[in-house]
C-alpha cells in the first residue's frame, strides 16, 4: 500500500518515487585485488535489523541516498545524501 | 407480511419512504435504514444460506463483522456481490439478491449438504477428495465451487469510476463514537490538522444506537452537534462511509470511502469509491469493540442476534428484532437491551445470565424473568427461531420465542494496531486480547477495553492531548459532559464452552466451522492456532474471523488446558474488511492505465501513414505502408531498399539523450565507458560501451563533445532511464569530488536519422554550414544553423544503417515542421519515411548490435569489441572483473552472422545453433540466433547469433534448430557484417 | 533554403478547461532552462544574475528558470555567460511543458496524484517540488494560494493533461 522514505532534500515521499539498488557499499580502490572486487560485486550480508541501502529518488530530486532501514520492521532510521555519505563514511 | 417497524422513534426519516426489492420481492423502508434494518422491518429474517451446509441464516450484527447477511446488490456492471446488508445504506430502487442458494433462498437443494455433514467435517478437502486424483479437477473442484461459495462477480465492466487520494494530518482518529468524537473535538479545537474517519453513513458510532443522554441531550443529538462543530473547523476533515482498512510503514493508513455506493445512479465524474492514503503524524484507534457470540447449539438460526445489534436495530432504526425475545448474556450489557426493549414495548420473556451472581444490584428494574447461573444450551427452529432450551443447575427448560439476543462479552477492535507485526496481548482481567500503544499510534475507549460512555469520552480526549503533545501541539482535554442512563458493563470471565449441546454450535458462521470441527482439529494434532485455522478454515472467510477468532482461541485454550495467552492469535494483516478491486485499481484503467509517451515527430509519422508499435511507453513508427502494399514485409523491404539506394528519414527521438557538463565531464566519461573519451576532440562523436561493475556490457551509444566541458550522450531507448540513474549513481555516490552535471534532454530534441547515399544532398538544403565530407567527415558532431539562421540544431554524422547517414536534432517543438520540410525537399530524390522494422533490418545487415545481443551475458570481446577496451585507463566501471578467467576464455559465445544454405529457407530469432550432424538436444546447442530478418540486400533471411567460439567458425555449416516449432534449417556461420565490411560507404 | 517553420505546441489544441472550482490551462511554451551548479550546495549569486524569469528549485544544486516568452539564441548566450561562474544552463524550453491549475479545488485535484503535503504551512506560495502525479513525473510549483504550475516532460504532457482533466471532473 504505502511506505514513506524521508528524503533529506524533499521530505517524506512514497516508495513509488524511489528506486532501490541494494546494499550501500563503498567501491574498492582500483588496485584492491580480485578477491576484494569479487566480494564487492557478489557478496552481500542479509542481516535482520538495520541495513544500509542505496535508494535513488528517481521521481523527485534524483539524488542517490543511503537509507538505513530495519529489515525486520521496515523502520527507516536515517536517509542521507550519498555524496555526503561518500565523503564522510565511505573512505 | 407484518411490519416489525415501531410506530415511533429512531433516527430514520419517516417522511422519506424508499422502495427496494429483495429476491424480486418489492419492499419499503425509510431514509436512514440499512438494507438489513429495512429487511428486518419487512419481516425478512432469512437473508442467506451458509457457505458449506447451506443452512438458513439471518442477520447477526449491525456492522462490519456481519458473516451471514451478504447479498448481491445492483445490476449489470454495477453488480456488487458479497455486500454486507448491515453496512449498505438503503436507497430508492435498490435491488438485492440473496446468494449461495438454488433454486431459491426458501427452498435450497444445497441444504442437503447439512445431511452429508459427517463427510464435510474439518479437513474434508484434504481427506474426502484425495482419490482418485483425476477426479479433483473434473469433478470435486467444480462441485465444491458450485456448492460452496459467495456471490458471483459481474461479467460486464464496471461503468463507474474510482480514484485514489493522499491526505496528511497531525492526528488521524479512526472511529467516531464517544471516544473518537472526544479526541477529534479536543484536537480540532487546539488547531491541529485532524482527520476523523468512520465506516458508518453518519458519525456517532454507538451513540446513534444509545438511549443515554450526554450533556443533557440524547446521545445521537450530542453526536450530531459534535459533528457539526467538527465540520465547521477548517483544520478538520470528517470522512463518513470510510473504513480504515490497514496500517502501513511510516504511519500511513489505507482507507476506502464509499462516495456513491448509497445512490441508485452515481453522478458522472465523481468516483463511487475513493481509496485514501492518509499520512498520519499520530493516529488514535477509537474503533470500539466487537461483541462476542456464544457457542450453543443452533446459535445460527435466524432470530439469534448479537445483543448490541438488536439494540441498534431497535433504537436507531425503530425495528423490533422479534415479537417475543430472550437475552442470553455473560455481562451487564444485556440489561441495557432489556431496558430498551421494554421501553419500546417488545415482549421480553427472560434474561439468561451465565453468572451465578447476575447483574449488579439495582441495575435492572424491568419485568423480565431473570435466570442466573443459567445457559442457553440449544436454539431450535428451521428458517426462524421457535424455541430455546435452557440449562440451569442440572435442569433444562424450554422457552418458546422468536428472538434471542446474545452477548458473550467484548473483543476490542485492535486490528489496525497489529498490522505491522505487533502481537495482541491477552488480558485475564479484560477477558480479551488488547493491543499496546506504539510509536505513532494509541488506542482509546472500548478499543482499549473500556466500558461506559463517560470513561470512553474522557479517554479519547486525554489520549488526543498526549498524542498531540508528542508533536509539540498543545491541547487541553476539557471537562467530560454529564452522562445519564448509561449502563456500564465491566468485563466478565469469558464463557467458552457450554456443556450438553445437541445441535451444531457455530464458531465461524461464514465458513460454517462448528465446535466439533475444532475439537477434531485438536484430536488430530492441529491444536496450534495457525494450524487449527487452516485445518478448519476458521477465520478464513471474508469476515476474517471478526466474530469467531477469539471464541476459537478460547475453545482451543480450554481443550489444551492452557490460557488463551498461550494459544495466542493468528497474524493480523490488512485488509480489515474486503476492499473492491475497483478501489485498489483507482483510475488506472482504460486510457489512464499507463501514460503514453509521444515523440515530437508523432504527428509527422501519422501524416505519413505510420503503423505504430508500443515500445515501453513510447509509440514508435514501425513501418509506413504505401498504396498497393499488402504485407508489412513489402513495406519494410521497400523502405530498406530506398535507404540503400536513395535516402530515408527515421524518427529516433526516443533514444535517451543526456547532456553532461562540468569541468570533470571528460574524466567522468572515461570512468563510465570502457573505451577512452578524455581525448575525444570537440566536434566529434564516438561509439561507447558502458559496462556493469561485473564486466558485462550494460548499454551502448554515441557520445559527442560539443565543447570542452559539454558532452551529449545518446543511449538505447530501452535503457534511457537506467543509464541516467547509473550515471547519477556514479557522479553522486562513487565520485562526488568530480564536477560533473547531468541533465536528461530526451524530450528537448526531436531527432531524425537521414540515411542513404542522397542524405547529404537533401540535408545540405536546410543546413547553412558546409556538410561536405571534407568539412564534416564521418563522426563529426556540431551545432548547426538551419533554414538561413531561422533555427539552431545539432548534427551528428553517425550511421546505424551502414549508409552515409546523419542524425539531426532540432528543438522538439519544431521537429514536425523540419521533418515535413525534409520530406518535401527529398521527395524528388526518392526520400521515404522508414520505421523501426526497416531500421532493424538495416542494422542487422550491417552487423550492429542491440540489446538482443547485449543481453547481460556478453563482454566487449564477445561482440568483437575487445580492442575498444582501454588498457591505459587505471579505472573504469567493469575493468576489475573483466579480466576474470571465464570472461576471457576462447570458447565463449561470440557474435557471428548466420545464413541459410538455401536462400529460400528461413529461420527465426531464438533458434539454436547445432554443429552439423549433432543430435538436436539442448546439450548440443552451440548458441542461439539473437536477431534475424529478411535481408533485401543478401536476398535471404540473415541472422546474428551468439555461438560458442563463433569468431573462429566463419564458414562452418550448422543446423539451425527451432525446437518449439520443430524446424530445422541447414545454415552457415559467417562474418556478422553483411554489407560494406570496409565501411567505405560511411566515408564518402 | 528558406521555408516557413512552424512551432507545434504540444498542448496547442487544448482549450482551457474551466470548471466550477478549478481551471486547467496549458501555458505558453516560452522558456524553461535547467540550471546546474557545480555542487549540490552551490547557488549563491544566482538570483542577481538572472532577469525577470521565475527561478524555481528543482533539486540540490539545480533550478528551473521559467518564463512565458521564448528566448532568442542571443538571450540564451548572454545568460549562459552571466551564469557561467555559478551554473551551467541546459535549455529545456522544448523538453518541458507547463500546465496551470487554479481554483479552490486545485489542491484537492493534486492530492489525487501526489503524496506531497500541499498544506499552506508545508508547501507555501513560492515552494516547488519534483514529484509523481499518478504515474507521471512532474515539477510542481505553488504560484498562489489556490494556483499551481506543473512542468512535465513534453512526451508525457498530453497524458498528464488527460489525467488532470479526469481528476478535476468532480469539480464541474
Amino acid at each position: 500500500m504505502a511506505s514513506l522514505i524521508a528524503c533529506p532534500h524533499c521530505g517524506r515521499r512514497p516508495k513509488e518515487e524511489f528506486t532501490v539498488k541494494g546494499a550501500a557499499l563503498a567501491r574498492p580502490e582500483p588496485q584492491a585485488g580480485a578477491d576484494a572486487w569479487f566480494d564487492h560485486v557478489y557478496l552481500r550480508d542479509n542481516p535482520r535489523g538495520p541495513y544500509q541501502e542505496f535508494w535513488h529518488h528517481t521521481s523527485g530530486c534524483r539524488r542517490w541516498l543511503v537509507v538505513t532501514r530495519d529489515t525486520a520492521t521496515h523502520e527507516v532510521e536515517e536517509a542521507r545524501d550519498a555524496a555526503l555519505w561518500n565523503r564522510e563514511t565511505a573512505r | 407480511m407484518t411490519s416489525y417497524r415501531l410506530s415511533q422513534g429512531g433516527l430514520i426519516d419517516r417522511a422519506r419512504p424508499l422502495s427496494f426489492s429483495f429476491d424480486g420481492k418489492p419492499m419499503s423502508g425509510f431514509a436512514g435504514d440499512s438494507l438489513a434494518s429495512a429487511l428486518l422491518a419487512n419481516g425478512q429474517r432469512l437473508m442467506g444460506r451458509s457457505f458449506k451446509y447451506h443452512r438458513p441464516r439471518g442477520v447477526l450484527t449491525a456492522g462490519a463483522a456481519e458473516p451471514n447477511a451478504l447479498m448481491t446488490i445492483g445490476k449489470g456492471g454495477r453488480t456488487e456481490p458479497n455486500t454486507r446488508a448491515t453496512l449498505q445504506e438503503l436507497y430508492d430502487g435498490l435491488t438485492a439478491r440473496s446468494q449461495n442458494r438454488w433454486p431459491s433462498l426458501d427452498f435450497d437443494i444445497g441444504a442437503l449438504n447439512g445431511l452429508l455433514s459427517p463427510f464435510l467435517s474439518a479437513g474434508f478437502y484434504y481427506k474426502t477428495f484425495m482419490w482418485p486424483a483425476a477426479f479433483w479437477e473434473k469433478l470435486y473442484e467444480p462441485f465444491i465451487r458450485k456448492a460452496a461459495g459467495l456471490g458471483e462477480a459481474a461479467k460486464e465492466s464496471d461503468p463507474d469510476s474510482f480514484e485514489k487520494c493522499w491526505a496528511h494530518c497531525d492526528l488521524l482518529v479512526i472511529g467516531a463514537g464517544a471516544t473518537g468524537l472526544a479526541a477529534a473535538l479536543t484536537a480540532g479545537r487546539a488547531g491541529a490538522r485532524v482527520i476523523l474517519v468512520d465506516e458508518q453513513a453518519e458519525l456517532g458510532g454507538s451513540l446513534l444506537s444509545e438511549t443515554a443522554t450526554i450533556g443533557g441531550v440524547p446521545a445521537a443529538q450530542f453526536a450530531r452537534e459534535a459533528t457539526a462543530e467538527l465540520e465547521a473547523l477548517p483544520n478538520v476533515r470528517t470522512l463518513a462511509r470510510t473504513t480504515a482498512f490497514g496500517r502501513y510503514d511510516g504511519n500511513v493508513f489505507g482507507a476506502v470511502e464509499r462516495v456513491q455506493k448509497h445512490v441508485a445512479t452515481p453522478q458522472v465524474g465523481r468516483p463511487v469509491e475513493r481509496l485514501w492514503r492518509i499520512v498520519a503524524g499520530r493516529a488514535l484507534l477509537a474503533t470500539g469493540a466487537e461483541e462476542r457470540p456464544l457457542v450453543f447449539g443452533g446459535n445460527d438460526i435466524p432470530g439469534v442476534m448479537m445483543a448490541g445489534a438488536a439494540r441498534s436495530y431497535l433504537n436507531r432504526t425503530a425495528v423490533a428484532p422479534a415479537r417475543q425475545m430472550a437475552i442470553f448474556t455473560t455481562n451487564d450489557s444485556g440489561y441495557a437491551l432489556a431496558r430498551d426493549l421494554e421501553a419500546c414495548g417488545v415482549a421480553l420473556t427472560a434474561i439468561i445470565d451465565s453468572r451465578p451472581e447476575g447483574a449488579a444490584p439495582g441495575l435492572y428494574k424491568g419485568q423480565a424473568r431473570i435466570l442466573t447461573d443459567a445457559l442457553v444450551r440449544d436454539a431450535h427452529g428451521g428458517k426462524s427461531l421457535s424455541a430455546i432450551t435452557i440449562a440451569r443447575q442440572g435442569r433444562t427448560e424450554t422457552l418458546r420465542l422468536d428472538g434471542l439476543a446474545v452477548s458473550g462479552g467484548f473483543s476490542p477492535v485492535i486490528h489496525l494496531a497489529c498490522h505491522r507485526g505487533d502481537k495482541p496481548v491477552w488480558s485475564d482481567a479484560q477477558g480479551a486480547f488488547l493491543a499496546e500503544d506504539r510509536k505513532g499510534l494509541a488506542l482509546a475507549g472500548a478499543a482499549a477495553g473500556l466500558s461506559g460512555l463517560a470513561a470512553c469520552y474522557e479517554a479519547g480526549a486525554r489520549k488526543a492531548v498526549a498524542l498531540l503533545d508528542q508533536l509539540g501541539i498543545a491541547a487541553t482535554a476539557g471537562s467530560v459532559p454529564t452522562v445519564e442512563g448509561d449502563i456500564v458493563a465491566p468485563a466478565t470471565k469469558p464463557l467458552w464452552s457450554i456443556p450438553g449441546i445437541r445441535g451444531k454450535a457455530f464458531i465461524d458462521f461464514q465458513n460454517d466451522v462448528h465446535r466439533a470441527d475444532l475439537a477434531l482439529a485438536v484430536r488430530e494434532g492441529y491444536a496450534h492456532v495457525e494450524l487449527a485455522k487452516r485445518y478448519t478454515t476458521n477465520g478464513m472467510a471474508t469476515d476474517q474471523g471478526k466474530l469467531s477468532n477469539v471464541n476459537a482461541i478460547g475453545l482451543l485454550a480450554e481443550a489444551r488446558g492452557v490460557s488463551p495467552a498461550e494459544v495466542g492469535t493468528t497474524t493480523f494483516r490488512p485488509f480489515y474488511t474486503p476492499v473492491s478491486f475497483g478501489a485498489l485499481a483507482g483510475s488506472s484503467h482504460g486510457k489512464h492505465f499507463q501514460p503514453v509517451r509521444q515523440s515530437p515527430l508523432h504527428g509527422w509519422a501519422k501524416k505519413n501513414g505510420a503503423r505504430f508499435v508500443e515500445t515501453g511507453l513510447w509509440y514508435r513508427s514501425a513501418w509506413f505502408p504505401r498504396t498497393g502494399e499488402t504485407t508489412w514485409r513489402e513495406s519494410v523491404d521497400r523502405e530498406v531498399r530506398t535507404v540503400r539506394e536513395a535516402a530515408g528519414l527515421c524518427d529516433v527521438s526516443m533514444l535517451g539523450k543526456i547532456e553532461i557538463t562540468g569541468k570533470d565531464a571528460a574524466l567522468f566519461l572515461d570512468r563510465v565507458y570502457c573505451n577512452g573519451f578524455a581525448n575525444l576532440p570537440v566536434g566529434k562523436a564516438r561509439y561507447g560501451l558502458m559496462l556493469r561493475e561485473d564486466g558485462f556490457i550494460y548499454d551502448d551509444g554515441t557520445t559527442s563533445r560539443l565543447a570542452e566541458d559539454r558532452f551529449f550522450m545518446t543511449t538505447t531507448t530501452a535503457y534511457a532511464a537506467g543509464v541516467l540513474n547509473h550515471l547519477e549513481f556514479c557522479a553522486q555516490a562513487l565520485w562526488p569530488e568530480l564536477d560533473v552535471r547531468l541533465a536528461s534532454v530526451t524530450d528537448q530534441w526531436a531527432q531524425m536519422a537521414i540515411a542513404g547515399p542522397l542524405a547529404r544532398t537533401i540535408l545540405q538544403e536546410i543546413v547553412d554550414e558546409d556538410i561536405s565530407n571534407e568539412a564534416f567527415p564521418f563522426l563529426g558532431a556540431r551545432a548547426v544553423s538551419l533554414f538561413n539562421g531561422a533555427l539552431k540544431g545539432r548534427l551528428f554524422r553517425i550511421s546505424f544503417s551502414g549508409e552515409l547517414a546523419y542524425e539531426l536534432a532540432v528543438p522538439a517543438g519544431y521537429g514536425e515542421s523540419v521533418a515535413d520540410a525534409l520530406m518535401e525537399i527529398g521527395k524528388p530524390k526518392g526520400l521515404c519515411a522508414y520505421g523501426v522494422e526497416a531500421l532493424s533490418v538495416l542494422r542487422i545487415e550491417k552487423g550492429h548490435v542491440t540489446h538482443n545481443e547485449i543481453n547481460g551475458t556478453v563482454v566487449p570481446a564477445d561482440l568483437g569489441f575487445g580492442r575498444m577496451v582501454s588498457a591505459k585507463k587505471a579505472d573504469f566501471i567493469g575493468k576489475h572483473m573483466l579480466a576474470r578467467e571465464g570472461l576471457t576464455a576462447g570458447n565463449r559465445h561470440q557474435l557471428v552472422g548466420v545464413v541459410p544454405l538455401d536462400p529460400a529457407a528461413s529461420f527465426r530469432t531464438g533458434a539454436h545453433i547445432l554443429a552439423k550432424g549433432a543430435a538436436a538436444t539442448l546439450e548440443n546447442s552451440l548458441g542461439h540466433v539473437s536477431s534475424s530478418c529478411y535481408s533485401p540486400h543478401v536476398g535471404s533471411t540473415i541472422g546474428l547469433a551468439l555461438v560458442r567460439a563463433g569468431s573462429s567458425r566463419h564458414g562452418e555449416e550448422v543446423m539451425i534448430w527451432n525446437g518449439l516449432r520443430g524446424e530445422y534449417t541447414p545454415g552457415r556461420l559467417c562474418d556478422p557484417v553483411f554489407i560494406d565490411p570496409e565501411n567505405a560507404k560511411l566515408k564518402i | 533554403m528558406s521555408m516557413t517553420l512552424r512551432h507545434h505546441p504540444v498542448l496547442g489544441g487544448k482549450a482551457a478547461l474551466r470548471l466550477k472550482d478549478v481551471t486547467l490551462e496549458a501555458l505558453p511554451e516560452g522558456h524553461v532552462l535547467q540550471l546546474l551548479a557545480a555542487a549540490p550546495e552551490a547557488g549563491p549569486g544566482l538570483r542577481e544574475r538572472i532577469g525577470d524569469s521565475d527561478l524555481r528549485p528543482l533539486a540540490p544544486g539545480q533550478w528551473l528558470l521559467i518564463g512565458n516568452a521564448p528566448l532568442t539564441p542571443e538571450d540564451l548566450t548572454g545568460l549562459e555567460e552571466r551564469l557561467k561562474p555559478v551554473a551551467d544552463i541546459v535549455d529545456q524550453s522544448h523538453g518541458r511543458v507547463r500546465i496551470a491549475l487554479s481554483g479552490p479545488a486545485a489542491r484537492a485535484v493534486l492530492a489525487k496524484g501526489t503524496a506531497v503535503n500541499l498544506d499552506a504551512a508545508a508547501f507555501p506560495v513560492g515552494h516547488a517540488a519534483q514529484t509523481l502525479i499518478g504515474h507521471i513525473g512532474a515539477h510542481l510549483a505553488r504560484t498562489g494560494e489556490d494556483s499551481f504550475e506543473l512542468t512535465v516532460l513534453r512526451g508525457f504532457a498530453e497524458s498528464l493533461w488527460d489525467d488532470l482533466a479526469q481528476m478535476a471532473a468532480e469539480f464541474a
